[in-house]
């Protein structure tokens, strides 16, 4: 009881109103602040050791605040915790290189993951763990919670309301982790503007707002320039819409990023028309506004889309797209990473993308032995989730052709997630796409790691396509099987060159592995005329010229 | 594939050996030195590098009508379509059969030559002198631009830019010389390609990742504005056929007027230009379309081929 009394239950708020106060003594009164002072504010309202967000995925970035942020001084502010879905500017890795940081928890990094790696291998960074971005989001509410949040936003008012618009991404989970735990949001915006199309973000979770002298950085990483998929990317493409998505009847989907898949989305109003399967797949997506669709949109293939974040170039086409896509009652879209990933994970059937390596039992990474690349969000709809308890015509079918389910729970039937590897057997520069060993084991003793970075689990995968032909994984009843149908569609690779043909003819009359022959499909008449769209231009005719593709693809 | 199906296909995504068989008559043409003869370069095995048994470059002999058309097609899925020794020795083979199957011609018909006249054409998809082989590539260079020489008041020489890598170092220069340049807007023509200006010069000088700066600097509708580029057709092989044939149907001396250099007044022309250009000190291409009197510059691009070419302003001949 005398303890009680005497404990104070609001520490962090006190600790809030300090920090609050010596930014007021810094940089004066009031939530707007110039950005010639973002520096002094920075230095008042973080501290030593302090775990920080600084917002950035693989599309939007806090980039200014993230560049002010390394021109603090290292003796006032250093031993900083980044906890954040990315590490993908220059910016981040000074950050650890001037001492001003020196831990990470975070999911994904991309163009940083060559010298994030380095940095972990000189000591200059502690790497905490890897994550997928719904448990690293998940973290930000029990042990990784952010005392410091650095967020951007299209627009602000003048009490601090955000704008996040068609890129409002992780922003509503960070603000709320950060503010709901007595923490400071500072926001970056491009401008400040009266009122607000609407308001994403409530200005009293918001502390600061500077308008940053340039928009924050958006990277149009889901584009894919059709004029760059190959003949063998329209044979895998036509082997998955016929071998798997017509097979199943998949109508729920998420795409990993990539040509492989743009090849498929670009083959739905053509041979997708042909094979008659309007209407029967492909319906509802989990999935960036990918400029690849427009042409299923516009031919009436596709009846909603929940967008991870936006695709710059794509506003206004999404905008006048309604039906099909999120959009607020202010006429302009929204995206959501959380939820799209929560529907990603349990709402749709089928996942499908490419990685770099898989291994003999299927176990697949994108990781080499020089990069940390994290996983961003594709393990979470690359499994099968077993929270899963909706029913569905494709998730029955791929459960009931289990091999190993009556193994594991007797009789009981159960519905399985497909989650299908598109797969080249050799990749750019002749390198294989079947391995003996992940260089993932490599990265985990170079850099430390408690696992090796496994992008998806051979137990989840269930389809491998490549152009030798489906292996049908989730049939086979044993490992040893499973081995037999990938080497039987690993090509000239030396995986592919264990297959024994015996064994590959029995795989194949058992339905476990199918040819493009054994699909009906011929693959001289697999090439790029299928393409409803073949170059970026093509696109913008699709879209009515709504979509304006940035000039990094507007080739003319 | 089919020649009339084939006719119909983007010329941009044709490859060098569709395209040769597809710009001559309906299976006209003969590949010498083809892959069956394996030529392959000596120079890339001591590299470690694959070579290919064309050496990326497809040439022969085809007809269109009466006449017969020496065909050097570059495929640019090959190292870029760029020029080694054997590819230049192809290159120049053909310029050397042409010339003596010209002589043949002028002996054998010399009241209607133009009939019989043979033609070069060069479906051009490079980047110039290939690094591997630079001596050697350049040689072929110099041996080219030779050649083409000789063949002035002979036959004609004509340049077809549509394909994926463009015409670029110094196959450009190649391109300039010859007598006519039929593009297509996704053509693109240069001396220094865009990647190395910006490495040398930096992002402000060029953005290299800007595709729509490299299309208004490099590309077929601007070219054609310039008039660097005589002739601007749909990316469609057939496209490109008629109007290949449409030009050899004129008069061999009205194809010569379509040239851009090789006399004194077409020199004093494009030193007018480089003055002109040093007065304007255009900061984007947009800039010189607007000064010949395109008013809405910024909706060229945008156009349809048939539309650009009905409201375009090109520059006048006279520069000035």
């Amino acid at each position: 009881m005398q303890e009680t009394q005497q404990r104070q239950w609001d520490t962090l708020r006190q600790d809030t109103a300090r920090r609050l106060a010596a930014a007021e003594e810094a940089v004066g009164a009031g939530k707007l602040v110039k950005a010639k002072d973002t520096v002094k504010l920075l230095e008042a309202v973080i501290h030593p050791g302090d775990k920080i967000n600084l917002e950035g995925n693989n599309q939007k970035q806090a980039d200014f605040l993230a560049e002010r942020l390394c021109r603090v001084n290292p003796e006032k502010i250093h031993g900083l915790h980044l906890v954040q879905s990315a590490i993908a500017l220059d910016s981040h890795t000074k950050l650890f290189e001037k001492g001003i940081a020196e831990k990470i928890d975070f999911s994904y990094s991309g163009a940083q993951a060559g010298k994030l790696a380095q940095a972990v291998q000189e000591g200059k960074v502690k790497l905490g763990d890897i994550h997928t971005y719904l448990e690293l989001f998940g973290r930000y509410f029990i042990d990784l919670i952010p005392r410091v949040a650095l967020v951007a936003a299209y627009q602000a008012d003048k009490d601090g309301n955000l704008y996040t618009g068609s890129n409002t991404e992780d922003t509503p989970v960070v603000v709320e982790a950060t503010k709901f735990k007595q923490g400071i949001v500072i926001a970056q915006v491009n401008e400040v503007v009266d009122r607000l199309p609407r308001v994403d973000i409530p200005g009293d979770w918001v502390d600061f707002v500077i308008q940053s002298p340039r928009p924050f950085y958006l990277e149009p990483l889901f584009t894919r320039d059709p004029a760059l998929i190959t003949d063998a990317q329209v044979l895998r493409a036509m082997m998955a819409i016929k071998g798997i998505y017509a097979e199943y009847g998949v109508q729920t989907v998420n795409h990993g990023i990539g040509f492989d898949t743009a090849a498929i989305e670009l083959l739905l109003p053509t041979y997708g028309e042909q094979l008659g399967l309007k209407g029967k797949i492909c319906t509802s997506f989990a999935l960036n506004p990918h400029p690849t669709l427009i042409p299923a949109i516009e031919s009436g293939w596709v009846k909603n889309i929940h967008c991870f974040g936006g695709e710059l170039g794509m506003e206004e086409y999404v905008k006048a797209r309604p039906d099909v896509f999120f959009v607020g009652p202010d006429g302009t879209p929204r995206s959501n990473r959380t939820y799209a990933q929560i529907a990603g994970h349990y709402a749709v059937d089928l996942f499908i993308g490419g990685t770099l390596q898989i291994d003999e039992d299927g176990n697949s990474s994108t990781a080499t032995a020089t990069r940390i690349a994290g996983f961003g969000g594709a393990p979470n709809m690359g499994c099968d989730p077993h929270g899963r308890r909706h029913a569905s015509q494709a998730w029955l079918k791929c459960g009931a052709e289990s091999g190993t389910a009556e193994a594991a729970l007797g009789g009981m039937p159960r519905g399985k997630r497909l989650v299908v590897q598109l797969q080249e057997t050799f990749r750019e520069k002749m390198a294989p796409g079947f391995v003996e060993r992940l260089d993932a084991w490599e990265l985990k003793e170079k850099a430390g790691l408690a696992l090796p970075p496994v992008m998806i689990y051979g137990d989840d995968l269930t389809h491998i396509v490549t152009e030798e032909g489906i292996a049908y994984l989730h049939k086979c009843r044993s490992l040893e099987e499973r081995r037999a149908a990938i080497r039987a569609v690993a090509g000239y690779t030396a995986v592919g060159l264990k297959a024994n043909p015996k064994e590959t003819r029995e795989l194949r009359a058992s339905g476990i592995v199918k040819t493009p022959q054994d699909l009906g499909i011929d693959p001289a008449k697999a090439n790029r005329s299928l393409l409803a769209a073949k170059n970026v231009r093509d696109l913008v005719k699709w879209s009515g010229g709504l979509y304006q593709p940035p000039g990094k693809f507007k080739n003319w | 594939m089919n020649y009339q199906e084939g006719q119909n296909h983007s010329f941009l995504e044709a490859t060098a050996r569709e395209r040769a068989n597809l710009l001559v008559d309906e299976g006209s043409f003969t590949e010498l030195l083809g892959p069956q003869d394996r030529m392959t370069s000596p120079h890339l095995p001591a590299l470690g590098e694959a070579v290919s048994f064309d050496d990326g470059v497809v040439t022969g002999v085809g007809r269109i009508g009466t006449r017969p058309v020496f065909l050097i097609s570059q495929e640019g899925r090959f190292i870029g379509g760029a020029v080694g020794e054997v590819h230049g020795a192809k290159m120049a083979g053909i310029f050397r059969l042409a010339l003596e199957a010209y002589e043949a011609a002028a002996k054998a018909h010399p009241d209607n030559l133009d009939l019989y006249r043979p033609a070069v054409v060069i479906s051009f998809e490079t980047g110039g002198v290939r690094l591997h082989e630079a001596n050697a590539g350049l040689l072929a260079h110099a041996e080219v631009m030779d050649l083409i020489q000789d063949t002035k008041g002979k036959l004609p020489v004509i340049s077809l830019i549509g394909s994926k890598v463009g015409c670029f170092g110094g196959m450009g220069f190649v391109a300039a010389a010859t007598d006519a340049i039929i593009m297509s807007p996704q053509g693109r023509l240069g001396l220094t390609g865009p990647e190395v200006i910006e490495q040398e010069m930096g992002k402000e000088e060029f953005d290299a990742s800007d595709k729509s700066l490299i299309s208004r600097t490099t590309g077929g509708k601007h070219k054609y504005i310039m008039r660097d580029c005589n002739i601007l057709v749909e990316d469609k092989v057939a496209d490109f056929r008629r109007a290949l044939c449409e030009l050899l149907a004129q008069p061999y001396e009205k194809v010569c007027a379509c040239r851009r250099i090789g006399s004194y007044e077409l020199v004093k022309e494009q030193m007018d230009l480089v003055a002109l250009a040093a007065e304007l000190n255009p900061g984007d291409a947009k800039d010189v379309w607007r000064y010949y009197g395109n008013e809405h510059p910024e909706q060229l691009p945008e156009l349809e081929t048939a539309e650009f070419l009905r409201v375009v302003h090109r520059r006048p001949k006279e520069v000035r």
